[in-house]
């Protein structure tokens, strides 16, 4: 008894023993902040284009007045993780990473100290990044403005704060393989593929994860809960009413906003305007190819077509249908999201081309409901206000199954006016004054 | 705090608490009272004015979101626009209150229907009460000014 | 509302009713100021020259304007602008007398003032009271014109004429800027002479009945007019009320702002003392910006007494009011002819029905506002107002002074529609005002105005008829309980009924119809739990609003039962004879100017014409409020009743109008399309009810008044006439309510006895 005992003790020692071993990575060196003039100013430049196709500063900068600080909270099952500091500074950032360590991590998911990472950072997309971008991505990371700034701990709880255990999650769901052009698809679909997957890491945000918080391969680009926001399915199961087209797909990549589908809100108008912005249009082109292809592409006259049949059955159902839902409606939404049904604009977004309506959960648009969208977000300086001042739990509600009701056949959201009110409180968006 | 847009083409500050609502910021802050108070949720109308060009209720908009960004009210709009002979040619108002607001929302109307139907006027205006019930004459004031200006668009 | 002014006018005279208008006055014409001044001398009053007496303010307030030296001609307007264009109105009947240029008219609104007893708009009756003394102060003024410019010409006045501001004799002419910049016209007319003024024939005239643009239209689009909301004075503080959670009887128990000094800007609450007692139990909350004043009310808790009625309910008053109706000892018999209870106890049949409408808000766009400051001993109170001689004793014995140390300051209204009548909103401004020694701005929210609007009170009504074996009509009996508003806001002015009870009469005008209908008995009770519960407002056509809704659904009611057209139902009753023969200059005509209407409505509509399935027409006629200021209406609605839903598509509205001479064509065709729209408004969206002692909706997002998309088409036709003018702004109020409840009837044959209607009770009626 005593022996097997021994045996097994033993057995796990050596497991534990192997697992340290295997899970161990040196730190690197740390080396002085770089010379500018180390870099060419073409190499810079296009740093700060793959670092906006990166969205870097979406998840890095928390305040304007800190880029690429980090301090941006991103909560998860597992706890709180902060972000880091990327800028530049040698004691709180990035200052004394030698480029190797800078590629080391966006690769493999592992620190300068040696550290490794949690799959927050899509390391796992990153590990596709070619060379020379990581290196024109380095070069204008280490010779942005240095902040000083050192962001909150994790709060991760246990075990999941034991940084080790990253090493057995990247034996089970890290896939380093580099990327590869695809024989036969086009330039475009192939550099949109290589910067989707890679440095874009859409399915990041757009796939649900496991248990254990990695993406689902089996359901890439299937919608997902981020940030108490859905990021919508991008697959051929979308939720959008009218299939995208490439040149929609373009326009709301590069201006915010698609006239067939609505605008970007949330941390996508951050990727749309703080990060996409620094692509070029070949590149945005490049992407609408390729994501074109995985949500099933059609012409833009069929497109149009469905369009003009969403919006038209809207009309006359929304003639129909006077009640306070309708009314509220009328009063506050037409005035700005009514269209021609043959030329929906895209500074109107039509309710029934928008998936906030047909998703399952009713979130996204209960919180545009609420706090409205800011000049920033969405098409630029068209801004919405938010109406959780004004209208109280069961207005939007009824106004939300209105909506529901005459927009698009999916079946009634349940218990709308609870979720109104979870969600104002975890917006602190009061109804205090919200009119009775 | 200090916040700074530009009103009427003018870069004006104001030093109020952020989520003062747009509309009284302009009215008692800045002291143009063109723009009115009606129902303080977004539902009359009477407080439409501009942000970046877009008619927008500024009862429910507050003065933090509009920083640097360019909001006209019914002081900051040409006298000569086809829409304001149109309403004194349909002799519109009558008590007056709504009617800097509808005037601002149908200049949104006409920019983005020039030739407007009877449903998208109705469709686009239904936000902006008239408790006068002056509706057919406003009505009739959008198509004289949209008539107006696709004659001054075909006319070069 | 014009009986009201012209009883306040002679209860103080202690003169008749015609006392308003152009008798034992005189008319004074002389240099004041900068230019010249024209005006009717206030009566009992001796001065040397009308430049004295004007100088001195002895003047009527009603009526008087000036010409300066340049030429321009400011018409004074005592009364409030609130979407009438009643300035308009009126200059134009002084200035086609005068032979003015009317590009050189300007108004001026003028605030009250302690030397001028009277002030009150009600929006009907303006044109009808000032037509004839508008008419002589134009013609005195270009008689004096002409008088002294044919002097300064040195020809004989029976030589000139005036035209367009100028005085021609011959090849020569003279400005009216430049008389009275070189004259020295001081002038008297006698009553006497006024009455022998010669006065335009109808064909005549240059601006009466033409077209014109209403000067106060171009502030309005450039967001120039100046509203009793946009009021400021230097120092001043703002301030949003706390209203208690009952209209009257509330106390303050407890204020706790604790959490409201977080507020940046608050400054502190007020518990109003109010000696007039028009706002028991109201706290004020004090800020230095309107915004900070609204975040910290929302901060402060008041721990309130409540008054009796905190448990009222709407269907409390309407039990209430259903058993009013029921006791026959109960009301005023404000018509009781002999033999009413004869011809029913003899009739062959008798057709009995109830109705009842609900509580309806003002709504005007504007919320209730007031600024208040005390000046050199006098108190200022700026804001818009219909009626600022009965605010005045009130304030006054809030802020405790004289009422010659108050002045109301005029300003546009953001719409009236007899809410303003009710000047209670300016007392809570006064006492914070004195409360605090400096100016005060209150605004009201739209839920704070909702909450403490002076609503049209919900009414129960019993409407009775009994026919002969042929089928005529031998008697009738109507029934009507609301709450009163003269009741409760002005109780000097309840005259006495047949039976010696004291009544409302807005409360029951537009029942004292005229059909001939055999002996009829119209009995109007006050609903004390009404009054008591909510302060009632006079709101837009006051009365007849309800009264109408029950006689003409009604009328309707009993056609049918006879089997007659409701159109020749109506013409077979609506005979000139008798008392409804009518007689001049008011009501010259009588009962066949109605018929008129109604048969020119009938024709203008297509009545009698094969419908659509579920699609209908539906009439209703009124002679307005008052028998001696009838407004001869008549209307045709068209609607489309959709089954499954119920819901009520108002197609089409045709009113026909007879209200003698229009002066202001265009100004009367927007009071007549928004006063039927609104009466359609008030049918099928609008309506709340009391709950819990207060309105139900104080907000839009339950609130529901007609927009755009809900406009019907609209057909609005005058009869063309030189008649006496009448009062236009609220009798087409009265007709579309009616005239749709008749309409569904005949789309689908269902009875709504109830206002509003909605489509759940469209529909739970078709499917029973």
């Amino acid at each position: 008894m005593k022996r097997v005992l021994t045996v097994i003790v033993g057995v796990g020692v050596l497991v534990l023993g192997g697992m340290i071993i295997y899970a161990w990575e040196p730190a690197i060196p740390k080396v002085p902040l770089p010379e500018a003039s180390r870099f060419s100013q073409a190499q810079i430049s296009r740093g700060k284009m793959l670092a906006g196709i990166g969205n870097c500063s979406t998840c890095h900068t928390n305040e304007a007045s800190r880029p690429n600080a980090g301090g941006l909270s991103i909560p998860t099952p597992f706890g709180t993780l902060y972000t880091p500091n990327i800028a530049p500074d040698p004691q709180t950032g990035i200052g004394h990473w030698s480029e190797a360590a800078f590629i080391r991590a966006m690769r493999e998911g592992v620190d300068r100290e040696g550290e490794h990472l949690f799959p927050a950072f899509p390391y796992t997309h990153f590990t596709k990044v070619k060379d020379e971008d990581l290196t024109a991505l380095y070069a204008y990371l280490i010779t942005h403005k240095p902040v000083e700034y050192e962001p909150p701990a994790n709060t991760l709880r246990f075990p999941y704060n034991i940084r080790m255990l990253q090493a057995g999650w990247k034996v089970l769901f890290f896939d380093d393989s580099p990327w590869k052009d695809v024989d036969g698809k086009s330039d475009a679909w192939n550099r949109g593929a290589y910067l989707a997957e890679g440095l874009g890491h859409c399915a990041a945000c757009h796939s649900p994860r496991n248990q254990f918080g990695a993406e689902q391969t089996d359901a890439s680009y299937a919608g997902a809960m981020v940030d108490q926001w859905y990021a919508p399915a991008l697959d051929k199961q979308h939720e959008a009413p009218v299939d995208w087209t490439m040149d929609e797909s373009f326009d709301y990549l590069r201006t915010g906003g698609s006239a067939l589908h609505g605008v970007a809100v949330g941390s996508m108008a951050d990727v749309v305007h703080a990060g996409l912005a620094w692509a070029s249009g070949q590149d945005i082109e490049a992407l609408a190819t390729y994501l074109g292809e995985i949500g099933g592409a059609g012409s833009t006259s069929e497109a149009m077509q469905k369009a003009k049949t969403l919006i038209s059955k809207a009309h006359r159902e929304t003639d129909a249908d006077m009640t306070h839902g309708g009314r509220i409606f009328a009063a506050a939404c037409v005035a700005c999201h009514y269209n021609d049904s043959r030329r929906p604009n895209t500074i109107r977004p039509d309710l029934a081309l928008n998936s906030t309506v047909t998703l399952k959960s009713p979130d996204n648009l209960i919180r545009v409901v609420l706090d409205g969208v800011s000049v920033k977000g969405g098409l630029p300086g068209v801004m919405m206000p938010g109406f959780g001042h004004a209208l109280n739990d069961n207005d939007i509600a009824d106004l939300l199954a209105f909506l529901r009701r005459t927009h698009n056949n999916e079946p009634p959201w349940p218990n709308l006016a609870q979720r109104v009110a979870q969600l104002r409180n975890e917006t602190n968006v009061n109804s205090d004054d919200a009119t009775e | 705090m200090d916040i700074q847009f530009e009103l009427n083409g003018k870069s004006v500050q104001v030093d109020v608490p952020e989520d003062t609502p747009l509309l009284w910021a302009i009215r008692d802050h800045l002291g143009l009272t063109g723009t009115k108070f009606g129902c303080g949720i977004g539902m009359c109308g009477a407080c439409t004015v501009h942000v970046n060009g877009r008619a927008t209720r500024s009862c429910i908009t507050p003065v933090s979101a509009v920083a640097n960004s360019a909001v006209t009210t019914i002081e900051g709009i040409d006298p000569s626009h086809p829409l304001q002979a149109a309403w004194i040619k349909a002799q519109a108002p009558q008590c007056g209150y709504c009617q800097p607001g509808q005037i601002m929302q149908a200049v949104n109307l006409l920019e983005d229907f020039p030739d407007p139907s009877d449903e998208q006027i109705n469709a686009v205006m239904s936000g902006n009460l008239c408790r006068c019930m002056a509706y057919i004459r406003i009505k009739e004031a959008i198509k004289l000014a949209a008539g107006e200006m696709q004659k001054e668009k075909a006319d070069g | 509302m014009g009986k009201l002014s012209r009883f306040i006018d002679s209860s103080k005279t202690g003169k008749d009713t015609e006392s308003r208008q152009l008798t034992r006055r005189q008319f004074l014409v002389g240099a004041a100021g900068a230019g010249l001044t024209l005006a009717f001398a206030r009566p009992g009053m001796a001065f040397a020259s009308p430049g004295d007496a004007i100088a001195a303010g002895a003047y009527e307030p009603t009526i008087w304007y000036q010409i300066q030296r340049d030429g321009r001609i400011v018409i004074n307007i005592a009364e409030a602008e609130m979407g009438q264009h009643i300035g308009t109105a009126l200059a134009r009947i002084v200035a086609d007398e005068l032979e003015a240029d009317w590009s050189l008219v300007e108004l001026n609104y003028v605030d009250s003032d302690p030397k001028w007893d009277l002030m009150v708009t009600g929006g009907s009756w303006s044109v009808w009271q000032d037509f004839t003394p508008m008419s002589h102060a134009g013609a005195a003024g270009r008689i004096a014109l002409i008088e002294e410019g044919a002097r300064l010409m040195g020809v004989s006045s029976s030589r000139c004429q005036a035209r367009n501001s100028q005085v021609i004799a011959g090849n020569k002419s003279i400005s009216y800027g430049e008389i009275v910049s070189r004259g020295h016209i001081s002038r008297t007319f006698s009553d006497d002479e006024l009455k022998k003024l010669p006065v335009k024939k109808p064909s005549e005239r240059r601006l009466i009945g033409h077209e014109a643009e209403a000067l106060d239209i171009p502030d309005k689009i450039s967001g120039a007019s100046v509203y009793g909301i946009d009021a400021s004075i230097e120092n001043m503080v703002y301030a949003r009320p706390l209203v208690p959670p009952t209209r009257h009887g509330a106390s303050v128990k407890q204020v706790d702002d604790s959490k409201a000094k977080q507020v940046d800007g608050y400054i502190r609450t007020l518990v109003l003392d109010d000696p007039s007692d028009t706002v028991p139990g109201w706290a004020v909350v004090i800020a230095n910006s309107f915004h900070a004043a609204n975040r910290a009310a929302s901060q402060v808790k008041v721990d309130w007494q409540p008054g009796k009625t905190s448990d009222v309910s709407e269907q409390q008053i309407l039990d209430h009011g259903e058993k009013l109706i029921g006791d026959a000892t109960k009301g005023a018999l404000v018509v009781d002819e002999p033999g009413v209870d004869d011809a029913f106890s003899h009739a062959d049949s008798v057709l009995e029905q109830d109705y009842v409408t609900h509580s309806v808000l003002h709504f005007q766009m504007e919320p209730v506002n007031a600024l208040a400051f005390e000046k050199d001993g006098t108190w200022e109170i700026h804001t818009g107002n219909q009626w600022q001689s009965l605010a005045i004793p009130v304030l006054a014995k809030a802020l405790d002074v004289d009422q010659s140390k108050i002045v109301m300051r005029t300003y546009m209204l953001g719409g009236g529609f007899g809410r303003r009548l009710n000047g209670d909103y300016t007392v809570p401004a006064a006492l914070a005002a004195k409360a605090l020694g400096r100016p005060v701005k209150l605004v009201f929210t739209r839920e704070d105005d909702a909450r403490f609007d002076s609503i049209r009170s919900p009414s129960n009504q019993k409407v009775r008829m009994a026919f002969d074996a042929e089928g005529q009509v031998i008697g009738m009996e109507h029934h009507a309980t609301a709450g009163w508003p003269t009741q409760v806001m002005a109780p000097f002015f309840m005259p006495k009924a047949k039976n010696g009870e004291k009544y409302d009469p807005f409360a029951i005008q537009g029942a004292a119809h005229w059909y001939s209908v055999g002996a009829h008995r119209l009995r109007a009770i006050s609903n004390d739990l009404a009054n008591a519960t909510f302060r009632p407002g006079w709101l837009r056509s006051v009365g007849s609003g309800w009264v109408n809704f029950a006689l003409e659904s009604f009328m309707d009611e009993a056609a049918h039962k006879l089997g007659k057209d409701p159109i020749d139902f109506r013409l077979g009753l609506l005979k000139a004879e008798g008392k409804n023969a009518g007689s001049a200059p008011n009501a010259v005509g009588g009962a066949s100017r109605q018929a008129n209407v109604l048969r020119r409505v009938k024709e203008l509509s297509g009545w009698g014409t094969n419908q659509p399935s579920d699609t209908g027409l539906g009439v209703a006629t009124s002679y307005g409020q008052e028998r001696d200021m009838p407004t001869w209406t008549a209307c045709v609605t068209k609607v489309r009743v959709d089954r499954e839903t119920g819901r009520v598509h108002l197609l089409r509205l045709s009113v026909v109008t007879d209200a003698g001479t229009i002066v202001h064509p265009d100004g009367a065709w927007a009071q007549v399309q928004g006063a039927s729209l609104w009466g359609a408004s008030m049918a099928l969206h609008e309506g709340t009810q009391i709950a819990a002692g207060q309105v139900k909706d104080t907000n839009l997002n339950t609130y529901t008044p007609m927009r755009m998309g809900d406009v019907p088409v609209i057909d609005v036709e005058f009869i063309d006439s030189s008649e006496t003018s009448m009062g236009l702004g609220e009798p087409a109020t009265t007709v579309a309510g009616p005239a749709i409840a008749n309409a569904i009837f005949n789309a689908v044959g269902v009875r709504l006895r109830s206002l509003p209607i909605r489509a759940e009770d469209v529909h739970k009626a078709l499917n029973t």
